[in-house]
């Protein structure tokens, strides 16, 4: 703490009797209020439009807590010191465009949700390195409409889950592809490389792009860039296509099919099963099993907001396997039954990690803790390059309202807290990391590896991505 | 250096239609001025001629591509009207104007329009009627968008735009200028925001009291909710196979009245499904994502619309979800209003002034040719060139250009349209004048209507009433509530 605390000054007057005291002479109470009431006024100003002006020196009472910087820079949590203040609006001010600023600074991402949130100026500094995605507009006239499309059901959650989000952006390009000219004077390798480039911008804005669409979307550009260039137009565009379609088929259709096999190895007649939310590959793997004439039954591990579980759960019983449905929070009641757990991934990480829908690390690590195997059913093109340790560095915060539309229309909607208040924040990362040593294998369409060796597969294969 | 005009790579995905319709519920201001036309589409709103309006909602959604349909004789009014400052104001859009058939024949409803001009429609398009005034909140880009998620996601055809019907507190008791619009009753599922069944008042053998709903429909959506608060803004975003359908239907002559509640019907009998089917199927350009949204998370097994068969036939479940869509639009974000009869037109000019005095920061411009002793008040709007001349009283009105306001007039609440002129004395209130009207001096004109060119003698009287030219020509006996209103309640069609 950099100011010092004048203890010695006793408790006379309040400060509104004398009001040029000096901040030193003023005890804890009266500072914050002199503090608060220059807040204030900093944020009327800002009100009636003045330029954004850079954080200022708060008065020396830095001895109080959490003096938010008046500038709109999110998170003053804690109880910095001056020190402590400028330090962490240096370095809030490096990590760049996506801080929202009251006013519009220079970034100009103003993100409407988080708007409201600045208006706490103590707001919560968890996450606040990323916010929620701003809708884009219709698009800059180069964006085909099956993009626009597409983008619209990336930002409404209509299309969720990797291997769904993969598929539909690769469809949706080659869509792209086949509608696609040549301009004169140009060639397909590099004007289609940059046509696709302002589509996948676009989609990037609509939601951050998955694991598996930056896999896919690289290989394409390889493909693009190893077209012949002598090649005429119309054949040049079906051979990209039907690349996109093998990839399609080997490493999702038909990897997704060899994981089923491989896993339903891993599953004998009378097994209890567990999963967390809905993974496509998971759903897969049982529903092959339940066909081979396998007997399990499956415990259905589901968590809000998305409650993707229960349409597992309306798959699987549709399909005649016995199923138990439980929130997350009643995991430990049953996890002493379980044989396997099968758990599905967005992505692998080089070290072994697993990036997957919040709540799967405590469902593994429920289950190491029973020593019970936990199963990772994943495709190799979910495998990323990167090493992640923590889930906060890299993660998305899912909308709060609206887009998952679980509660019935019987509850009034003002009993709900589904907007941010003035005390209350609402949060909803959609990602968690699960650690390699609470992963005992990954299934995937090459075999299965222990989680460590994760980095080595496409080496191990001789290939790039 | 390339001369040539590169050729669009990516193909705009909406072409907007705007039907200018002839203003029938409007006459007498739409009646003709001599000779010459005075279109509906032309008709100031807040000294802003209503399709300007339109075609203002329509730029920023990124249309390009705009049909504009009028009656042949309006053409060459709204042709320079187009052509000239407009097009200045909406440099991104391309107008293309297209008349249509013989103004005297009231059959020609909206649907018979676009089967007309279906050979010019090769892509979705959007329905927009010349007279529907949208709310700053509401874009047309949130109505487009909600027509793009939905039919890429489970194929639906057609997205309608409800508004909740301003609060009728201020609406004039009576009914001077001929009936008010009834309200329509329409069934809607809120979960899913689909259009289900609209009522159409069918004036041949109908049971007023009883709605029927069919079974069928009640298990596909069993919450529903009816409603006759909501009105039609008559703002469609259709998919192109929706043209093909109205060609078939060659006895449904309104899109509004008549053709939607149809379509919302093949929704949920399946008859009608099997029948249309293949008609729906092949203009489905945009890439189906059927594989994607099988697989995806939230996507709800068991009702996936589309279904690959194993010859690479996509095949349905169901059959393809031929839902309409609507957005409903609460009155709390904003009045949206259609000026479809007299009392919306007045009333939504009325809401454009205060609009504008609350937008208004200080005291209005000095404007040239205003006498300094005329008491404008701050919410009346006064157009361009217009002398209002001393001890004049101006309230809560709209006044157009190049008008003439007499010494001691006083004109309160009233819609008052270019060239006018009020001579000295006259009392004005809740008036709409057209064009070119004389008013004589000392004449006092209470909730009035009056057509373009018509003159009102000085020291003349009226109250509630219509005032044509055709009256004036005859030089009989002005009774009080003289008003056409035969002409105006026997009327079926849907005026756009």
């Amino acid at each position: 703490m950099s100011s010092e605390q004048p203890h010695q000054t006793p408790q006379q007057g309040r400060e509104s009797s004398q009001p040029l005291r000096s901040p030193k002479t003023m005890t804890k109470a009266e500072r914050r209020e002199l503090q608060e009431k220059q807040r204030a006024a900093k944020a009327s100003a800002k009100a009636s439009g003045q330029a954004n002006k850079p954080a200022t020196k708060q008065p020396e009472g830095g001895g109080e807590k959490s003096s938010g910087k008046p500038s709109g820079k999110q998170g003053s949590g804690g109880g910095p010191s001056t020190q402590a203040q400028t330090l962490h609006q240096r370095r809030g001010s490096r990590v760049g465009g996506d801080i929202p600023r009251l006013g519009g600074g220079p970034g100009g991402n103003i993100v409407s949700d988080l708007s409201s949130r600045s208006i706490n100026p103590r707001g919560v500094r968890i996450f606040s390195h990323f916010g929620l995605q701003q809708k884009s507009g219709a698009g800059k006239g180069l964006i085909h409409p099956a993009v626009v499309r597409l983008g619209l059901l990336f930002s409404n959650f209509q299309i969720t889950g990797a291997n769904a989000r993969c598929l539909a952006t690769l469809i949706t390009f080659k869509h792209v592809i086949q509608d696609y000219t040549t301009p004169r004077n140009n060639t397909l390798t590099r004007h289609l490389m940059n046509h696709l480039s302002a589509q996948i911008s676009h989609l990037v804005a609509a939601r951050p792009m998955s694991v598996t669409m930056g896999n896919a979307i690289r290989q394409l550009k390889v493909e693009i860039s190893g077209v012949d260039i002598d090649l005429p137009e119309q054949d040049a565009k079906e051979s990209l296509c039907e690349k996109i379609d093998n990839y399609i088929q080997e490493r999702i259709t038909v990897a997704g099919q060899v994981i089923a096999q491989s896993a339903g190895f891993k599953i004998k007649n009378g097994d209890v099963l567990l999963t967390y939310a809905r993974s496509s590959v998971v759903e897969q793997v049982l529903l092959q099993a339940h066909k081979e004439g396998k007997s399990f039954s499956v415990y259905v591990v589901d968590s809000r907001p998305m409650l993707e579980g229960k349409k597992l759960l309306a798959a699987l019983t549709s399909a005649g396997i016995p199923c138990t449905y439980l929130l997350l929070s009643a995991i430990g009641s049953v996890i002493a039954e379980v044989s396997t757990v099968f758990i599905g991934a967005h992505s692998l990480h080089s070290n072994g990690a697993v990036h997957s829908r919040a709540g799967t690390a405590l469902v593994s690590m429920m289950a190491k803790q029973h020593s019970i195997p936990v199963v990772v059913c994943c495709e190799t093109y979910k495998i990323s390059e990167t090493v992640q340790l923590d889930s906060f560095t890299k993660n998305e915060l899912g909308p709060m309202n609206g887009a998952f539309s679980i509660f019935p229309i019987s509850i009034p909607r003002e009993s709900l807290a589904t907007e941010n208040t003035a005390n209350l924040e609402i949060l909803n990362p959609l990602y968690d990391l699960t650690p390699p040593r609470n992963i005992t294998a990954v299934v995937t369409e090459v075999g299965v590896i222990p989680p460590t060796s994760i980095g080595t597969i496409h080496m191990a294969l001789g290939r790039m991505i | 250096m390339d001369f040539e005009a590169s050729q669009p790579i990516v193909k705009s995905e909406f072409i907007a239609v705007v039907l200018a319709g002839f203003g029938r519920e409007l006459q007498p201001l739409t009646s003709n001025h001599g000779d010459e036309p005075c279109p509906k589409a032309l008709l100031p709103i807040g000294n802003k001629p209503m399709i300007d309006h339109v075609l203002a909602w329509l730029e920023p959604s990124g249309i390009t591509d705009v049909l504009l349909v009028c009656p042949t004789p309006h053409r060459r009014s709204i042709a320079d009207h187009v052509g000239s400052d407009a097009s200045a104001s909406f440099p991104s859009l391309r107008i293309d104007l297209q008349t249509y058939g013989d103004p005297q024949d009231s059959s020609f409803g909206t649907g018979s329009i676009l089967r007309t001009f279906a050979h010019r429609i090769d892509r979705d398009f959007v329905v927009l009627p010349c007279d529907f005034i949208p709310p700053p909140s509401l874009q047309l880009t949130t109505v487009l968008n909600k027509f793009r998620m939905e039919s890429a996601s489970d194929g639906s055809i057609l997205t309608s735009t409800w508004y909740e019907a301003p609060p009728q507190a201020d609406k004039p008791s009576g009914d001077e200028w001929g009936p008010h619009a009834s309200p329509t009753s329409i069934v809607w599922d809120e979960r899913s925001e689909s259009l289900l069944q609209i009522e159409v008042p069918d004036s041949i053998a109908r049971k007023t009291d009883d709605i029927e709903i069919e079974m069928s429909l009640l298990s596909m959506y069993p919450r529903l909710k009816l409603t006759n608060k909501l009105q039609d803004s008559n703002v469609f975003v259709c998919h192109r196979s929706v043209l093909e359908l109205l060609r078939k239907k060659r006895r449904l002559e309104s899109l509004g009245k008549g053709f939607l509640p149809w379509l919302c019907k093949i929704n949920h009998r399946r008859s009608k499904k099997q029948a249309y089917k293949t008609l729906l199927q092949p203009y489905r350009k945009m890439p189906t994502l059927a594989n994607a949204l099988k697989n995806s998370t939230l996507n709800e097994p068991g009702t996936v619309t589309y279904k690959e068969e194993d010859d690479g036939r996509i095949t349905t479940n169901h059959g393809p979800s031929t839902r309409v869509g609507l957005i409903v639009h609460k009155a709390g974000d904003g009045i949206a209003a259609r000026a479809s009869n007299l009392y919306n037109y007045l009333d939504i000019n009325r809401r454009f002034l205060e609009q504008a005095s609350q937008n208004q920061t200080g005291p209005p411009a000095k404007v040239p040719l205003v006498d300094a002793k005329a008491q404008i008040s701050v919410d009346s709007s006064i157009g361009q060139s217009t002398r209002v001349e001393e001890r004049a009283v101006i309230k809560k009105s709209v006044v157009g250009r190049h008008c003439v306001i007499g010494k001691m007039a006083k004109i309160v609440g009233c819609v008052i349209l270019d060239h006018c002129v009020v001579e000295d004395g006259a009392k004005l209130e809740g008036c709409i004048l057209g064009g070119s009207t004389k008013v004589g001096a000392k004449a006092e004109l209470l909730k009035c209507v009056t057509q373009a060119g018509f003159e009102v003698d000085a020291g003349g009287h009226y109250r509630n009433a219509k005032l044509e030219i055709s009256d004036w020509t005859t030089a009989g006996a002005y009774d009080d509530e003289e008003s056409d209103e035969d002409e105006e309640s026997g009327e079926e069609s849907d005026d756009v």
